[in-house]
């Protein structure tokens, strides 16, 4: 109620005010329009009387200064025509101290002394200075702080600036400086002085009011920035010095933060390059409480779109030194503001980093050197837990990366992992996505082993369980995403050197191997992808070169991914095992390592053994092993009939018939490839293809105890079309009556149960039939061949 | 005596401005508070002088508020052709502008649209087309619309021909204001408390 009360009220003397302008205003109209300066000054000086109010918050304020001052622009108009009033401006200067209230008779002042400087009767400097003392008398901060700036804007384009037309003789423009800065101060001091005014329990609501009046005097600066005159000598020797020796003293947090933050807006860059050392200077004399990182980071955003803007402004960077100057100042900024919290001082690191980065982007040692006041700031501390300091880290770490497009020169940076390891687990997992990222999206090129240590080091809290955080804690699809981000990882780091790529992959698994049972089933196969490219490189070298120095062979590495998948199995993970086990093996084929390769098979069927028992998994891990095994040509004899054998011998246990029936003649294909000097078995081809037809019917009869009708023909038009293949490729012991038996079993089959009529197989069946029926007629020796088939 | 009031022109620059200025700088030195400034312009063999309200960017700038607003004859919108959100911004601006001004026939008042910077990068990096400014002008009832080079002088003179003409068109009068018969002076003269000045 209070407050409501308190705002009505505030609205009715605005109000008030209003009327009592507006009332004389339509006096002074009449005056003017009559030309009767008596009552013009009269009807003004009641105008101005309204300003006289203690009782408006600057807001309210302002809007009633506005009116008034509205009005003075026309009796500015008035003043300024002396054929309407009949007065010289000596004597209206004279003639308006009359006025009865001492704020009416200073804006009337303020009003002639303006024309009285248009007029040039006087020099602008002596009327400048006449106005801004007489101001003194009005000392209530309020009414003080908008006279003032009213002094100020009417005295804005009436300087004695240089080129202006009002520049009088000798060195006028250090009177227009002269003239302002005192404005300035005075103005500073009725601004700092306002808090001590009214009870504490208001004191809240002053500094509100406080900070809406900051424009008022920071105006004062704007004005000295647009003083022509005012060029570096000036700036330096006189208006920055004198500037900031005010702001040190008034000791007001308020107006220090709001006039540093000016003084780094108005002035242009060029200034502050060249008087760094004076403005940060300052710096540490302000109050501790003073919010200085976000004014040393605008001058450090100022100054680095300063450098972008030309490249034949860096000399002058290098020449003052302005690094050294802002990493200096920074570090006596902390040092002074003992209870900075950390976040503050972080903030500051990544203003002064960011700098670095625009402006110097060659010196990594600035760089480091930042990541290094940063670490000296964060040791001794417990790891960092303020989620806002922790962001800034992040920031800090990934600036250069965002600079630089690569992580490879970060990783030169001697500070970065120290800085790493300030992080807690959490912050260390986004910070390791973050490089990862940053080097998918530059497409980099980890080239070394040393660096893919220093890589993995700086990445590790998504390579392996951190202190603190269990992976069963994780969110799934987060871990999902982070793991194969470092997979993705994996492929990026390559060289062209089989010996140093060696050492990469070896370092990297030295990393991974710690990732425990969740993570490896995503790790280890891209490094087994990796290492076996490698050794495609190496394929047709020697595996067998004498001697334990020779480095990067096949067979070393064949070694090394036997271990790496081996981790798999204890994982357990079988089914990818197996998989990975078959692609060495196929590799191993390719170098023609026999031993090695039998040796991958061996461990796949193991796994198949005693891993692989889901049914599902074990059809799938059949028809890889049959497919793999099919292209091996590195096997004598002897080794090959083993594992064929063996596989022959896992296809007819698989649980379900169908699948049964499909695994064994898919084995067929194990007794003839058709390659040049591939083995052609057809007997063993006829064998399997007949065991698979024995399993077919015992499909069919079991289907028909279940369901009382025989199932689909599928898996006989299946091994039908696995016969004309044969056939086709003169498989002696595949001829044409064994085919016309096969068709004409299915046919009667067919009839003998319309009941099921299966759409799918009846196709099937159709379009073989048709198949057969378009190779008779093709003529030719395969015409000749398929000739006897009667259908 | 209409004509006497209408020699002095009162006209806001809102947006991105900053070319109100005498000399033209390439330094950026901001504006603080509203920033003040005439200017005599020539029209049709008379004299008026231009009491240009210039406005802080930055909107930490802007502490006291907006009542310089009132009691003006033209508004100049500004943008950067080169800085999309710039555009974007003409129509808050505009909005805000007639609700703190509050002008008798919002419908008429008399805006400029500016353009600005056209010769930064020659004319590269330019993002908003002439065509699309120009649409918006036409669909807030023909605004005129002025492409300027602060830096190059270009156009920028006749863009404030085009802005004394429509604020000494401007529908706006004073407020109609009709005294009490009774004499509020006195009155006044007790509200106020406090100190003698
Ligand atoms: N290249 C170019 N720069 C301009 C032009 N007009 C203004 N500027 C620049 O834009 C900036 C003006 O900033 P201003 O709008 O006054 O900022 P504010 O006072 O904070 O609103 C200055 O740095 C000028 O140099 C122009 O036409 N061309
Ligand atoms: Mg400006």
């Amino acid at each position: 109620m209070m407050i409501s009360n308190g705002i009505e009220d505030e609205e009715k003397w605005l109000a008030e005010g209003i009327a009592g302008i507006q009332h004389n205003a339509f006096y002074l109209h009449r005056a003017l329009d009559a030309n009767n300066l008596r009552e013009a000054l009269k009807f003004s000086a009641q105008l101005l009387s309204e300003l006289r109010t203690s009782r408006l918050s600057p807001h309210k304020y302002y809007e009633l200064y506005m009116r008034a001052f509205d009005e003075l622009r026309r009796l500015e108009m008035f003043f300024k025509d002396e054929d309407r009033h009949g007065c010289s401006v000596v004597d209206l200067y004279e003639l308006v101290q009359h006025a009865g209230n001492i704020l009416p008779r200073l804006y009337l002042l303020c009003t002639v002394g303006s024309v009285y400087i248009k007029s040039k009767e006087a020099p602008a400097k002596d009327v400048l200075k006449d106005l801004v003392e007489m101001c003194r008398a009005v000392q209530h901060p309020i009414r003080g702080l908008f006279l003032r700036s009213y002094l100020a804007q009417v005295s804005r384009d009436k300087l004695p600036d240089i080129g202006s037309e009002y520049e009088g003789e000798g060195d006028t423009v250090m009177d227009a400086v002269e003239f302002v800065l005192q404005n300035f101060t005075e103005m500073n001091k009725l601004w700092v002085r306002m808090q001590h005014q009214g009870p504490l329990r208001e004191k809240e609501k002053l500094e509100k009011e406080r900070n809406e009046l900051r424009d008022l005097v920071g105006k004062n600066l704007h004005v000295l920035s647009q003083i022509e005159g005012v060029d570096l000598e000036i700036y330096r020797d006189t208006v920055l010095p004198r500037v900031l020796e005010q702001i040190v003293n008034c000791k007001d947090e308020l107006a220090q933060y709001y006039l540093m933050d000016c003084i780094i807006q108005v002035f242009p860059d060029e200034y502050h390059l060249q008087t760094l050392e004076i403005l940060l200077g300052a710096c540490p004399q302000l109050q501790p409480t003073v919010d200085l990182k976000t004014v040393l980071s605008q001058l450090m955003e100022r100054l680095s779109n300063y450098a972008s803007s030309s490249p034949e402004l860096l000399p002058e960077f290098l020449q003052v030194e302005a690094f050294s100057k802002l990493s200096n100042a920074i570090g006596k900024v902390i040092e002074a503001q003992a209870d900075m919290p950390i976040v503050g001082a972080i903030t500051l690191y990544v203003s002064l980093l960011t700098f670095t980065l625009r402006v110097h982007p060659d010196r990594l040692d600035y760089v480091d050197q930042v990541l290094g006041a940063c670490v000296k700031k964060l040791s001794g501390k417990p790891k960092l837990e303020d989620s806002k300091a922790t962001k800034q880290v992040v920031a800090l770490l990934s600036a250069p990366l965002d600079k630089y497009d690569d992580i490879v020169t970060a990783l030169t940076l001697s500070n970065y992992p120290r800085v790493m390891d300030h992080l807690d687990a959490g912050t260390n997992k986004v910070m390791a996505m973050v490089i990862i990222r940053s080097i998918m999206k530059n497409k980099t090129c980890v080239s070394t082993s040393d660096k893919v240590e220093v890589l993995f080091e700086l990445i590790k809290g998504l390579i392996k369980d951190l202190e603190g955080i269990s992976t069963d804690e994780l969110d799934e699809e987060d871990f999902n995403e982070e793991q194969n981000s470092v997979a993705c990882l994996m492929h990026m780091l390559y060289n062209d050197d089989p010996e140093e790529m060696l050492q990469i992959i070896c370092t990297v698994w030295k990393h991974i191997k710690a990732g425990g049972p969740k993570r490896l089933p995503f790790t280890v196969p891209p490094l087994v992808f990796s290492a076996l490219k490698l050794v495609r490189r190496l394929q047709g070298q020697d595996g067998d070169v004498a001697g334990e120095e020779v480095p990067a062979t096949p067979k070393k590495i064949f070694q090394l991914l036997n271990q790496i998948i081996e981790a798999l199995s204890v994982v357990p993970s079988p089914e990818l095992a197996l998989r990975l086990y078959l692609q060495c093996a196929e590799a191993a084929n390719d170098c023609d390592l026999e031993p090695v390769a039998y040796e991958f098979f061996t461990q796949a069927f193991v796994l198949y053994e005693e891993e692989v028992a889901d049914s599902k998994a074990q059809v799938t891990a059949i028809h890889l092993i049959i497919g793999t095994l099919q292209r091996m040509n590195v096997f004598g004899v002897e080794n090959r009939d083993t594992l064929t054998h063996k596989a022959t011998g896992y296809s007819a246990k698989l649980l379900k018939k169908p699948d049964q029936c499909r695994a064994v003649y898919a084995c067929s294909h194990l007794f003839w490839v058709d390659d040049q000097d591939g083995i052609k078995d057809g007997e063993r081809v006829l064998l399997c293809l007949k065991r698979s037809l024995r399993i077919a019917n015992a499909a069919q009869q079991m289907a028909n105890v279940t369901r009382g009708s025989s199932g689909p023909l599928t898996l006989f038009v299946e091994i039908l079309n696995k016969y004309l293949y044969f056939f086709e490729k003169g498989n002696p012991q595949i001829t044409s009556s064994v085919i016309q038996g096969l068709i004409e079993l299915i046919k009667t089959e067919m009839q003998s149960d319309s009941t099921t009529a299966n759409h799918a197989s009846d196709a099937f069946f159709t379009s073989t039939l048709r198949y057969i029926q378009f190779q008779k007629q093709k003529g030719g020796a395969m015409g000749e061949k398929y000739d006897p088939i009667k259908l | 005596m209409p004509s006497r009031r209408r020699a002095l022109l009162k006209v806001i620059i809102l947006g991105d401005s900053g070319y109100v200025n005498k000399k033209f700088s390439n330094q950026y030195k901001a504006t603080i508070g509203a920033d003040f400034l005439t200017k005599e312009v020539q029209f049709e063999d008379r004299l008026f002088t231009l009491q240009i309200w210039d406005t802080a960017g930055q909107e930490r700038f802007q502490s006291l508020g907006v009542a310089f607003y009132r009691g003006a004859d033209c508004c100049v919108l500004v943008y950067d052709v080169n800085v999309m959100k710039s555009f974007d911004n003409l129509n808050n601006w505009r909005e805000e502008f007639l609700i703190q001004a509050s002008p008798s026939d919002p419908e008429n008042f008399p805006f400029v649209v500016i353009g600005n910077k056209i010769d930064v990068d020659g004319g590269n990096s330019r993002v908003v087309s002439e065509k699309k400014a120009r649409a918006w002008c036409a669909s807030k009832g023909n605004i005129p619309y002025f492409e300027t080079s602060a830096k190059e002088g270009t156009n920028v003179e006749d863009a404030f021909q085009v802005i004394a003409k429509n604020a000494l068109k401007s529908g706006e009068e004073e407020e109609i204001y009709l005294p009490d018969t009774v004499d509020v002076a006195s009155s006044s003269q007790q509200r106020s408390t406090g100190c003698e000045c």
